[in-house]
Order: structure tokens, then C-alpha cells, then sequence
């Protein structure tokens, strides 16, 4: 068994936990059952945080060393992080159409500010496919990595500098403004999700490592191995 | 529609997410080979 279908294996059985915390922790006296939404929607947009801090890391890592080991990373976690904060927008909106009685307010200064760095990051995963060079890519993609991730902060920050619809953070290293069981349960999933971000981590890095070997591969044989075109071939 | 069905799909959803693009990687991972 390789090391990616190991910690695969740890995170459903992590997962597995999350969900059974998050269906049996008290519901909320006003809102209901749709509080359980928070448990996947606070450890996804943690880890969509967490992604893009990695992505910029790997990419400033990329621009000082050039080692394609960084430009993995920074792709493997960006692509991650742009599916985790997919995942913390659709579920916001839900337990806010819910609990706020609309969905989306762009009003609002923190779903203003995530919905520009979903697209933000969307647009880096597009950069990425429109260069086929993977040195040009690289150094690309890193640029930008480096300058987007300046919107982790003001996404993190946007509840406390701009006091609109959104509240504030209810786990903070000051105190947890929640009951505990509801605390436990939001806690148990982030440790679930990050352990699946990890695992799905490691999968992409090994896939991107792969699909370079094929690419190198198929480089090296140039046209030897190329099949013919139907309308090159005579006797048919 | 009842609040407990919007709160199951919403986690099914989510979930199929996850698992959909885990299954993503594994089967380009195939195609890739070893």
C-alpha cells in the first residue's frame, strides 16, 4: 500500500468521525439543524486559507530555488484551496439563505472579499493551463502566487476592519464564543479536513510528479513512437 | 422542502465534492501509470 492510500485511508476514517460529530452535536435553539452546515463550511474556508498559504510558500520557494518540487506544491495546493473555499462559498450560502434569509450580500465585506479570491485563484489555476512551457508556467504562476496571497489576511481580517452581515470569529486563540459541544464538533472536522487536505496533498504531487514522466518520456521518443495519420497510410 | 433534507444534501454535496475529485486524481493517476 503506498503512502498516498495510506494517510487516504486515515482521512475517511477521519472524515467518517467528522460527519458523525457533526450530525449529533445539539442543534442551535434559533437556528436549528442548518448550524451543522458550519461544520464543513468553517474547516473548509480554514483550509482554503491554509491552501493559498502554502501555494505563496511554494511559489516563493520556486522563484529563490527553481526546483519543480516547489511548482508542485504551489499547483497541488492552489488547486485544493480552490476547491475547498468552492466548497465554504456554496455551503455559506445555503446556511445563509437559511439563518440571514439571503444568500449572497455583496454588501458584505467578508463574501465580497472570498468571492474575488475564489476568482483570483480560479484565474491562477487558468494561467496555469494556458502556458505550456513548464519553466515559463513556473515562474508565472509564482509570481502571481506571491501577490494573491494578500487576500488571505483581508479575507481573515475583512469581519473585524469592516463590521457588515457576516459574523465575527467564534474560535479564537482568546476564547471560543460557541457552546463546547458545538466547538468540539467544528474542531474534530477541521482536524478531519486537513488530514484529507493532506492526503489529497500528496495524491496531486504524485500525479503531477507522473504525469512529468510521461511528458519527458514521450519527449525523449519524439516521433519514433508517433502512429501514423489515417490520411497518411495508403493501403487502407 | 423540510430544513433536515436541505442539511443532508448540502452535506452530500459537499462530501461528493471531495470525493469526486479524490476519484478525479486517482483515475488520471491510473492513466498516467507508474
Amino acid at each position: 500500500m503506498t503512502r498516498v492510500k495510506v494517510l487516504l485511508a486515515i482521512a475517511s476514517v477521519a472524515m467518517a468521525v467528522g460527519l458523525w460529530f457533526a450530525l449529533t452535536a445539539p442543534a442551535d435553539t434559533l437556528q436549528g439543524d442548518f448550524t451543522r452546515i458550519i461544520n464543513i463550511h468553517a474547516p473548509s474556508m480554514w483550509l482554503a486559507f491554509l491552501a493559498f498559504g502554502l501555494t505563496a510558500l511554494g511559489s516563493a520557494m520556486w522563484l529563490i530555488r527553481k526546483q519543480s518540487r516547489w511548482d508542485r506544491l504551489a499547483q497541488a495546493s492552489a488547486e485544493l484551496g480552490v476547491m475547498f473555499t468552492a466548497i465554504g462559498l456554496f455551503t455559506g450560502m445555503v446556511w445563509g439563505q437559511a439563518v440571514w434569509g439571503r444568500a449572497w450580500d455583496w454588501g458584505d465585506a467578508r463574501l465580497a472579499t472570498t468571492a474575488v479570491m475564489f476568482f483570483v485563484y480560479l484565474g491562477y489555476l487558468a494561467l496555469r493551463g494556458a502556458t505550456l512551457d513548464p519553466t515559463v508556467r513556473a515562474q508565472r504562476s509564482a509570481i502571481l502566487g506571491v501577490i494573491a496571497v494578500v487576500q488571505v489576511p483581508l479575507v481573515y481580517f475583512s469581519v473585524n476592519l469592516f463590521r457588515t452581515l457576516h459574523q465575527t470569529q467564534s474560535i479564537r486563540l482568546d476564547g471560543i464564543t460557541m457552546p463546547r459541544e458545538m466547538s468540539i464538533a467544528i474542531l474534530v472536522n477541521v482536524v478531519a479536513f486537513t488530514i484529507l487536505y493532506a492526503a489529497l496533498m500528496l495524491a496531486r504531487i504524485d500525479l503531477a510528479k507522473a504525469e512529468e514522466r510521461v511528458a519527458a518520456e514521450s519527449a525523449l521518443a519524439g516521433d519514433a513512437v508517433k502512429p501514423p495519420r489515417l490520411s497518411e497510410v495508403k493501403d487502407v | 422542502m423540510s430544513d433536515q433534507l436541505i442539511v443532508v444534501g448540502t452535506f452530500v454535496i459537499s462530501y461528493g465534492v471531495m470525493f469526486g475529485y479524490a476519484t478525479y486524481l486517482h483515475l488520471r493517476r491510473r492513466r498516467a501509470g507508474n
